[in-house]
């Protein structure tokens, strides 16, 4: 076994073991700092796939800006309400909850189909990009392809995002204004 | 396995840098704070009270672990571990001299962004676990400075990776100075490929880059919390902001996180726009000074001066300056810094089109 191999476990175990713990816990602030571990340990998975640019971008992203701004919410929320939604029943199975039986059983047939269908053997594709060497290294300058591709392949998509984005801030600036006369 | 040594060398000798560094930085900074105020800072303990910080670590590291009993027991003392953490990682991509660097990536200027931003979590942390209000207050506070100043740091780097064309920190580094691989212009008109030295830096290379160092600098300072805009842990307010709590060893990693982050935006302004391990002295005729002054030794020797250097002022305009109010902290990152910020990016996107090709 070696390091790579075990850092990879490592790394999923992680991410596995915080998110189940993070889904059972009760108390909400320590959830929040779970789901940290979390996404880090999904960076960590990232990496493995060779997809560096990815693993930093959800670290920057989503432990940077988004779990901060989860965090605020959760501090800036009324103590009774978050009490009320701590108040639920401690049966694990019930019937409110059938969409998430229903969700989870659906999850686990296909899962257990694609495993049990699976000849055991490299996929074709994959064969081939060997054969042709169409395959990328951990010292490939991913970065630069990534540009390139943005800027020419897929401008208008990479374009029509960041109008979006542009469209979603004007929008959050123009609700959070003071009314002037209202 | 000699790689698995070296991966465990390399950290730990970046750890012994960093304490050693923070030893002597304190020490300064008491004697910076001592000059700027007309006294003598401290005397008593050793010759000219050089082992006063050495007497002080050991004192904080006798200390009782102290947890407040209504304190979130696992947050509490995790944060100091998080916080300290995030910023040394941020020291593995970091070039020292030409190709002593720990890790070279191609993503090092964005992979440093990205592990700064988790302080601002181990802030967080740190605050909420407390179970104090003025803790709490502080890492707030802490944490709408970092996410706003977090803007114009960004920007300030996307204007120089637009002329650099690379986010690999040792290639931004060769690109200022005499073994750069391709020519380059001292503002853009007078080839300083073979002279070097202080006019092949970043910013001197494009006018607009001596701007935005201003605005990283100034904007590095929020980053790491320290005055001007030290409002997180205005004592006069809030004790000590969102570190009230803490003591001991605990204490001691928030402290060397502090310096530490102090360190690291210095080293990184020094490796983007300050030339990295390049010389100051250019090549005049035959008196070949930038050749003579590159090599493994001078590089992290230039490095570390320059860093120093940086350090000094961020320590000089601390000592200088009152703090900022809250408002007008906002005020200089929202209506100065990022609009000038933009600017700078827009400059250095026509630069990079019309001078440099």
């Amino acid at each position: 076994m070696t390091i790579d191999v075990l850092l990879f476990y490592a790394f999923a175990t992680m991410a596995i073991g915080s998110a189940l713990l993070l889904v059972s816990i009760r108390n909400t602030a320590r959830a929040l700092f779970l789901l940290f571990i979390v996404l880090f340990a999904m960076a960590g998975l990232y990496l493995f796939a060779l997809a560096d640019f990815i693993a930093i971008t959800q670290i920057l992203v989503y432990v940077g800006g988004v779990l901060i701004l989860l965090i605020f919410a959760f501090m800036l929320s009324n103590k009774e309400l978050l009490h009320d939604l701590q108040r639920v029943s401690h049966r694990f199975i019930m019937i409110p909850r059938w969409q998430a039986l229903l969700l989870s059983a659906a999850f686990l047939s296909i899962m257990l189909y694609s495993f049990l269908s699976w000849s055991k053997s490299m996929p074709e594709w994959i064969e081939t990009a060997q054969m042709n060497g169409t395959v990328i290294s951990p010292a490939d300058n991913n970065i630069q392809a990534l540009g390139f591709r943005f800027m020419t392949q897929y401008v208008l998509p990479f374009e029509i995002i960041s109008i979006f984005l542009m469209m979603a801030l004007i929008g959050a600036a123009h609700i959070s204004r003071k009314e002037q006369n209202a | 396995m000699a790689d698995l040594i070296v991966h465990i060398l390399v950290p730990i000798a970046i750890f012994t840098f960093i304490a050693a560094f923070t030893l002597f930085a304190v020490y300064a900074e008491r004697k910076i704070a001592g000059f700027v105020q007309d006294r003598l800072g401290p005397m008593e303990t050793g010759k000219f009270g050089l082992v006063q910080t050495i007497a002080d670590i050991l004192k904080l590291l006798q200390k009782e672990f102290i947890t407040p009993s209504a304190a979130d027991k696992i947050l509490f003392s995790i944060a100091p571990v998080v916080i300290f953490g995030a910023v040394f990682v941020g020291f593995s991509v970091i070039p020292w001299a030409a190709d002593f660097i720990p890790a070279n990536t191609h993503t090092g200027l964005f992979f440093i962004m990205a592990v700064v931003s988790i302080d601002a979590i181990g802030i967080l942390m740190a605050g909420w676990g407390s179970n104090n209000k003025y803790a709490l207050l502080g890492a707030v506070r802490a944490i709408a400075q970092m996410v706003s100043y977090e803007i114009p740091v960004g920007l300030s780097l996307i204007a120089v990776v637009m002329i650099t064309q690379t986010l690999n920190l040792n290639d931004i580094a060769y690109l200022q100075g005499i073994h750069a691989p391709e020519s380059i212009y001292f503002m853009g008109f007078w080839d300083v490929t073979q002279i070097g030295g202080i006019f092949a830096w970043h910013i001197f290379q494009a006018p607009h880059l001596l701007v935005v160092y201003v605005i990283f600098f100034i904007a590095s300072l929020a980053e790491c919390n320290r005055a001007p805009f030290d409002i997180p842990e205005a004592e006069s307010e809030l004790i000590g902001g969102f570190h009230t709590e803490y003591g001991g060893i605990k204490f001691a990693f928030l402290f060397l996180a502090e310096y530490a982050m102090m360190f690291l935006v210095a080293i990184l302004g020094v490796v983007l726009f300050l030339g990295a391990w390049n010389t100051p002295l250019p090549n005049i005729g035959s008196l070949r000074l930038a050749d003579w002054t590159t090599g493994m030794g001078w590089g992290i020797a230039w490095t570390v001066i320059k860093s120093f250097t940086i350090v000094g002022i961020q320590m000089w305009i601390r000592w200088t300056l009152p703090r900022f109010r809250a408002d007008q902290l906002m005020t200089l990152c929202w209506k100065v810094l990022i609009p000038l910020a933009f600017l700078c990016l827009a400059i250095s996107g026509l630069w990079r089109i019309m001078v440099m090709l």
